[in-house]
């Protein structure tokens, strides 16, 4: 199924050859799929679309694309789906940390080995959010009250298990010597609906899945898990921005960054050029207006990790989450 | 022929199966409370011995109340009319890819009714593919397998 | 009264010729999505979202609320006409609908399904007129308990029913709930179920399983039993279409009563899909003509029908009030509403007024609209009943096969599709009851999330289903609900043993 057309590849190359415009460089020569590891109006499926729109208002690529949900099993649907395409060039999967983290935890059929890495094109940030009517003014208030209940008594909510939120909540309970039971829904959305209820008493969520909220007054962020505060901008409630929300390490909370990147990798075993050619592209969509709307309107911050950059950034936050993991026993034995 | 006992005994065994294998499977979450909460294993392992143990109850209630012949021989041979061409179609896709398989099941299905001439039966094979690649891949940019065929042609 | 107001300034909105064409654009295509099995609002709301990035937020809304519409009705015309609910919510309306188009009154089937349908909406509109806020405020009360609390009641007022033999019903259910659980499961993040098949980490679709059961399923009974459908008169029936809709208020009670359980489990969280059959399960309890229902009852498609409606109406208001998505089509328009630079939360009735009521204004004409153009399709709809079986039949396999395909573009979903026609076919000719099997993959996982996070909640103990009044209230009433059968019977078995024994 993945196999290369030879003959038609062969064919285009003719064509190309004919008119002239044979370089040495990779070019598509049929639609490209675009696999989004969430469902329809999720961070990840927005990240394709925005991408997706932005390549075709700036005609970026001859070829159609097509966005692709494969949301299954928190993303391993896409994965296992992309890795099962191994060669195939025209299958871009975007996706977010879990492509290697998800692996570590739970036995699923893929490794982020099995993909080609592209890019790591935008930081999604976490905050740590209260109910608006909660007493605490600060993350110290809040942590305190924390300490003097029992372990186990305070809930913290957040989107899926294992995954980032519940790893930065490991985190927090090692930073401040505390213990909150972790309460696993479907989304982030989710989480908040739940805190405005009151049924939980925190969750990590990102800036787009509470800003609804947040300017509502049924919960405020405490503080930012980024190395300095998120940039300036407009106002969000009556008083404040995104800019005056102090980040935990000012605050006294000892976790200096934990964000969550979105990646964008292709099959594993396609070529250098192939690599090359998306890189090249995912470069090209990060320098238009759009892009930059898109990342002002979501809250994340641009960070474009590429190559060995990209490489590394991997590695560390394996190491990171690899011993949130081992600490509490998730890591499964392979 | 099939008798209504063969044919409770088999669906029995078929859910007992599939009941077996969820057990099974089950067994690899863990069972039970843990720090977790409960586990992930846990409802798995009860909905599968309901099922193992309510195909083991129809298995006998089966056997011993059924009635004694539902299909007889002209309703097995109108089954395998539908059944046998449907499960062509659909294992041919891989190989030929959705198009192709659709048109040529929508041929023979009116080509063995014999109504009408196989020139029409041609024209109707060839719009019903025409019309799923207008609606799905088209309109809803939802692409249909290409089968080996398709990839050979370097679709 | 303030809201009347709001109302009538966005009736002013929503009432130009260019949105009354959105409408009508968006209408159609929801009708075309809603129709293809497979296709559904979600395919059909990210297909235009592009196109409205350069109109109104309000213009653009209007548009893709009306393509919901559109997919709500359209959902239930392969229900009536080929036993294949579209859409999870539609399951419950192939108990009734279908045997009557069977029966050769196709036209009277779709129409009193559009009718309730419509009647089901405007009950939803008018309480988010009149009640938004204190809609938002009821949907906040409900924490995982009383999540839980709403889908025992969905299941205990369904099941125990009777009908089926207890034990098939029982298997029935129970693989539908070790279905559901198949993929990744949300509180462990662990894999389940997969059997050795990687792909199935995605889990089982309700989609598949439905394309299978019912569809195929039902074709292998058709062919099998050599079931022709009665005669249907070629003349176009206008006249029909107008009879049931002046017949329809003779169900006013049940009207009346499917249009508030589907309201209240709208705004609850628990949806359109429990909302039907709850609705089917209760009128079948209550109604005096009990013993028709599954044989092409009219109520057994109006009490669905109405509540499917009321509670798809009802729950885009938690959307826009609370920012929580009910379904994957308000998913897909949330994320609309940020690209055009609006977030749903409370605030959203403070700062985007014109916003805000200008879509409420659109659902009242949108439904309108809506419901008069799936009307004047009756009569096309139903003339699809005359198309000869050697036709239909290669075409509803096609129709099921792609459809199947088209979920997640995977092949392993076809050949699942294919066991569950099988399996379809076994259950039906041997009296197992498929609905409580639909039901469990519908809401079986989020029930057991639900319990799970409960018990996070309260360290293990069961007493939090008891803490408060609302999760107890819920909770006694599904027990009532599922008991109340077993107890009459047995008080109905007992008098007349009193008789004979003298």
């Amino acid at each position: 199924m993945s196999q290369k057309p030879t003959f038609a590849a062969i064919a285009f190359g003719l064509a190309i050859g004919l008119t002239g415009a044979a370089n040495a460089a990779w070019q598509p020569a049929k639609p490209i799929e675009f696999i989004a590891t969430a469902g329809p109006g999720g961070g990840t499926d927005n990240f394709a679309r925005a991408v997706q729109n932005i390549i075709t208002k700036y005609k970026l690529v001859e070829q159609p694309i097509v966005v692709v949900n494969k949301a299954g099993g928190s993303g391993a649907e896409g994965y296992t789906y992309t890795k099962a395409m191994a060669g195939d060039p025209y299958k871009v999967v975007f996706g977010t940390s879990n492509a290697w983290n998800q692996p570590m935890v739970s036995k699923v059929a893929y490794n982020y080995t099995d993909l080609t890495p592209i890019a790591a094109m935008v930081h999604d940030e976490f905050l740590l959010w209260v109910k608006q009517d909660a007493p605490y003014q600060n993350v110290q208030d809040f942590l305190k009250a924390v300490a003097a209940k029992p372990p186990g008594d305070v809930k913290m909510g957040g989107a899926q298990s294992k995954d980032t939120d519940e790893t930065l909540t490991r985190m927090i309970d090692k930073a401040a010597k505390v213990k909150f039971v972790y309460i696993p829904f479907k989304s982030g959305a989710e989480a908040a609906v739940q805190l405005a209820g009151g049924h939980i008493d925190a969750h990590v969520n990102n800036p787009s899945e509470s800003i609804g909220q947040w300017k509502g007054s049924t919960q405020r962020p405490l503080c930012a898990f980024s190395p300095q505060r998120l940039p300036d901008g407009p106002k969000v409630t009556a008083t404040q921005n995104w800019h005056d929300i102090p980040t935990c390490v000012e605050s006294g909370l000892a976790i200096p960054q934990f964000q969550q990147p979105r990646t964008v990798w292709l099959p594993g075993k396609v070529t250098a050029d192939q690599a090359a050619f998306y890189v090249d592209l995912m470069k090209k969509v990060q320098a238009t207006p759009e892009w930059k709307e898109y990342i002002e309107r979501t809250s994340q911050t641009d960070t474009f990790l590429t190559g060995d950059a990209f490489n590394k950034f991997i590695k560390e936050d394996i190491e990171r989450t690899r011993k949130v993991a081992a600490d509490e026993g998730w890591l499964i034995s392979n | 022929m099939v008798s209504g006992r063969s044919l409770e005994a088999t669906t029995a065994l078929i859910t007992g199966a599939f009941g077996a294998a969820v057990i099974v499977s089950s067994l690899d979450n863990g069972i039970g409370w843990s720090a977790a909460g409960v586990e992930s294993g846990t409802f798995p392992l009860i909905v599968g011995l309901v099922i193992l143990a309510g195909s083991l109850f129809n298995l006998v209630q089966g056997w011993l109340h059924a009635r004694a012949v539902i299909l007889g021989p002209s309703e097995f041979r109108r089954l395998a009319t539908l059944f046998v061409p449907a499960a062509v179609f659909v294992g041919v896709i891989p190989l030929i890819g959705m198009y192709p398989a659709a048109a040529l099941y929508v041929f023979g299905a009116l080509a063995w009714h014999r109504r009408g001439s196989l020139l029409l039966a041609a024209v109707a094979a060839i719009g019903a593919a025409l019309a799923l690649y207008l609606m799905f891949e088209l309109t809803f940019h939802i692409s249909m397998p290409r089968g080996a065929l398709g990839t050979f042609f370097g679709f | 009264m303030e809201n009347l107001e709001a109302l009538m300034h966005g009736f002013g909105i929503a009432l130009s010729g260019n949105h009354i064409f959105l409408m009508v654009i968006g209408v159609l295509l929801g009708i075309l999505v809603g129709v293809l099995p497979g296709l559904g609002a979600p395919n059909g709301v990210s297909l235009l979202l592009p196109l409205t990035f350069g109109m109104q937020p309000v213009s653009a809304i209007i548009l893709l609320s009306s393509m919901y519409w559109g997919a709500l009705f359209g959902g239930s015309v392969t229900s009536i006409l080929f036993n294949i609910p579209g859409e999870p919510s539609s399951v419950a309306t192939t108990f009734d609908g279908y045997p009557m188009a069977r029966d050769g009154r196709p036209t009277t089937a779709l129409a009193t399904a559009f009718g309730s349908a419509a009647f089901g909406a405007l009950a939803g509109v008018v309480l988010i007129t009149l009640a938004a806020s204190w809609v938002a405020q009821v949907a906040l009360a409900f924490g995982p308990p009383e999540y839980f609390a709403v889908y025992f009641l969905a299941f205990a007022s369904f099941i125990g029913m009777g009908g089926s033999p207890p034990i098939k019903t029982l298997v029935s259910l129970a693989i539908g709930f070790a279905l559901a659980a198949v993929g990744i499961d949300t509180v462990s993040g662990s894999v389940r179920l997969t059997m050795g098949i990687d792909e199935m980490v995605k889990g089982v679709s309700f989609v598949v399983a439905v394309m299978g059961l019912f569809g195929i399923g039902e074709l292998m009974i058709a062919v099998e039993e050599e079931f022709h459908v009665k005669a249907i008169s070629s003349r176009v029936e206008w006249r029909e279409v107008f009879r049931t809709l002046v017949g329809l208020p003779k169900h006013g009670w049940a009207l009346l009563r499917s249009a508030a359980i589907g309201c209240w489990m709208g705004i609850t969280p628990g949806g359109p899909t429990a909302a039907s059959f709850m609705s089917y399960g209760i009128a079948k309890r209550l109604s005096p003509r009990r013993a028709n229902f599954g044989k092409g009852e009219p109520e057994g498609i109006v009490a669905p029908e109405a509540a499917d409606h009321a509670a798809g109406t009802s729950a885009l208001l938690p959307m826009l009030s609370l920012g929580i998505p009910g379904s994957a089509t308000a998913a897909v328009m949330m994320g609309g509403l940020m690209i055009w630079g609006l977030n749903p939360g409370p605030m959203l009735f403070v700062e985007q007024k014109d916003f805000v009521w200008g879509l409420i204004a659109s659902m009242y004409l949108g439904n309108v609209v809506a419901v008069v153009l799936v009307l004047l399709t009756v009569p096309i709809f139903a003339a699809l009943m005359r198309v000869p079986f050697f036709i239909i039949a290669p075409v509803i396999v096609i129709i099921c096969t792609v459809g199947a395909y088209s979920v997640s573009n995977s092949y392993l979903d076809v050949m699942l599709m294919m066991g569950f026609g099988v399996l379809g076919y076994l259950f039906k000719k041997l009296h197992y009851p498929l609905a409580p099997l639909v039901l469990a993959i519908v809401i079986g996982d989020k029930a057991e999330d639900a319990f799970r996070q409960s018990m996070l909640m309260s360290k293990g103990s069961l007493g939090i289903f008891f803490a408060k009044p609302l999760v107890t209230t819920l909770i006694l009433l599904g027990a009532a609900l599922l008991l109340m059968p077993t107890i009459w019977r047995t008080i109905g078995r007992m008098m007349p043993r009193s008789e004979v024994k003298p």
